[in-house]
């Protein structure tokens, strides 16, 4: 267990990094001259970053997760309500704890 | 000479794209109950980080601290990681960035509608950015809202949850059971893979998805933690360019 000052130190650097890097993206952009080429890559940046996170959490997870993700695409396709997939991806998830555990 | 090019582009852009971006009380209002299912599930995580911080000896008060400052479940996790007797203060920083790199990505992503706020707006609002409001935002702008309340109020929402999750978890700790037997660990994930799923409309857009995955998946190992994001966001966003020219 660090001492009190050295708690307080890793709280803030870790905060105020965590703030750098949120703020950072929208600076960073504002230097960059906007081009169709640019706004393009952007767009498909906000999809493929979303799909490298989902697939992080499920390489990371096993095969209730993969079901629970299944499930949410379905309803997803199906409804088109982001609540309800992800309902039933939680459901899933839940009955795969409860019956195979 | 450079100076004035830039600037003389910039303001092009701005008036041939130019469209007015609002920040409303309504807007913070659609933010808010759009996300609140969302934050929901975000109490039981909060919950989670403070009996495990309360586990690894942090207080009450440095615990709730934290979650206010940090809002990311992730550093804050790999940041107990690091809660010894002698911080390595480098690793530290490094883990944090690197895990926390994609908020970059996904500023940059959102910096069209964002960079056109004044700075008082922009900097709380841009500061509350996470995973699961920049997915409900990214969609909302791109179909042609420009309130960025829906930004300000999805992010202070998530961010209340998360700071009352937090305290509850490190006061009462010990009297919570697993959140994975309700399925709760599951809720970003399946948050997640509904956004993407809902913004595939064709089925070109299929491929900043399936590249973004597979270079992600392949270089998790290969790569510090929080890297193998970065890699398949770059790749899957380059394929999702190429083949949409």
């Amino acid at each position: 267990m660090p001492d009190v000052f050295s708690a307080w130190g890793a709280i803030l650097l870790a905060s105020m990094l965590t703030l750098a890097t949120r703020l950072s993206g929208p600076v960073v952009m504002a230097w960059l001259p906007m081009s169709p080429r640019i706004e393009r890559f952007l767009q498909n940046l906000s999809l493929s970053v979303l799909a490298a996170l989902v697939a992080t959490m499920l390489a990371r997870g096993g095969l209730r997760e993969a079901a629970a993700v299944a499930i949410a695409v379905l309803v997803m396709m199906l409804l088109r309500k982001s609540i309800w997939a992800m309902g039933a991806g939680m459901i899933c998830a839940a009955s795969w704890t409860f019956w195979i555990g | 000479m450079t100076g004035k090019c830039k600037v003389y582009l910039t303001t092009v852009m701005v008036t041939e794209s130019s469209f007015p971006i609002t920040l409303t009380l309504s807007g913070i209002r659609l933010g808010v109950l759009q996300l609140a299912p969302v934050a929901l599930f975000f109490i039981p995580f909060g919950i989670a980080f403070g009996v495990v911080a309360a586990t690894k000896g942090m207080t009450t008060v440095q615990s709730i601290s934290f979650s206010l400052l940090a809002f990311s479940s992730s550093a804050q996790f790999s940041t107990l990681e690091f809660w010894h007797g002698a911080v390595a203060w480098g690793s530290l920083a490094l883990a944090v960035v690197a895990i926390n790199a994609r908020n970059v990505v996904m500023g940059a992503a959102l910096a069209p509608w964002v960079n056109r706020m004044p700075l008082v707006q922009r900097l709380p609002t841009v500061a509350l950015l996470n995973d699961a409001n920049f997915a409900v935002c990214q969609a909302a702008f791109k179909e042609g809202s420009n309130d960025m309340g829906i930004l300000l109020g999805s992010g202070l929402i998530l961010w209340s949850a998360w700071v009352l999750g937090a305290a509850v978890g490190a006061l009462a700790g010990p009297f919570f059971g697993s959140p994975a037997a309700l399925g709760f660990d599951v809720v970003m994930l399946c948050f997640l893979t509904a956004m993407v799923t809902g913004m595939v409309k064709r089925p070109l857009r299929l491929v900043p998805v399936i590249v973004g995955a597979v270079v992600a998946i392949f270089t998790l190992h290969h790569l510090p933690q929080g890297w193998n994001v970065i890699a398949g966001a770059f790749a899957g966003a380059l394929a999702g360019s190429l083949s949409d020219a």
